[in-house]
């Protein structure tokens, strides 16, 4: 699990499944990407989100969730997280999951898994900043 | 004793403040009055609760410089 700040780079994105392809035991890679969406708010464009997180939880909680979907799966060969903190702007990536495996079924599943854990598990939030600079915290 | 709070999310409009040092707390429940009394508001939010990075669900047994997290629902991804 890594933290990065603002968007996660289309360059970033690409080296992690550059270094996935170089196991060659896997058969299947799973890549989630999340993006920030211009939702349309009571007339008002999202035009970024401000994710802050407590990292430190963060990380101890991601490991967990690592850990319980490698458990989980039997045929996995690696697990990747990618989490934006700070400003990411409508369009641009803020969550990056890539899983590996050694065929398509448990690479496609745990993918899903491990988004779901993401989402309820990780201390993580975010505010949606419209396109008059006003702001909005999501709430779930 | 002595316990660092922080706040998350939306509770740091609430509080005004990511982070609040209190001192001569006597236990979980006296720090929960005293955080009640300074920021009254945090009543009307959701809220869990870490100690030292772990949710708690009952009132644990605090020690000295433990930090305790005031988290709403999570919105990560």
């Amino acid at each position: 699990m890594r933290i990065i700040e603002g968007p996660i780079s289309p360059a970033a994105i690409s080296e992690i499944v550059v270094r996935g392809g170089t196991n060659t035991d896997s058969g299947a890679h799973s890549l989630f990407l999340g993006q920030v969406r211009k939702d349309l708010i009571k007339g008002k464009y999202v035009k970024a989100i401000e994710y802050s997180a407590y990292e430190e939880m963060v990380m101890m909680e991601a490991n967990k969730i690592l850990k319980s979907v490698m458990s989980e799966f039997n045929d996995l060969i690696s697990l990747e997280i990618l989490h934006s903190k700070g400003l990411v702007n409508a369009g641009e990536i803020s969550l990056v999951v890539m899983v590996t495996a050694g065929h398509r079924e448990q690479a496609i599943k745990a993918c899903a898994k491990l988004v779901e854990l993401i989402k309820d598990k990780l201390p993580i939030w975010k505010k949606e900043i419209l396109e008059d600079d006003s702001e909005k915290w999501k709430q779930e | 004793m002595e316990i660092n709070v922080l706040f998350f999310g939306v509770l740091t409009e609430v509080t005004g403040t990511h982070r609040k040092h209190y001192r001569g707390i006597r236990s979980f429940s006296d720090l929960k009055y005293r955080i009640r009394d300074d920021f009254p508001g945090i009543e009307n939010y959701n809220f869990r609760i870490a100690v030292n990075n772990r949710i708690v669900n009952e009132d644990p047994v605090l020690n000295d410089n433990d930090e305790v997290a005031y988290m709403p629902p999570f919105t990560g991804g």
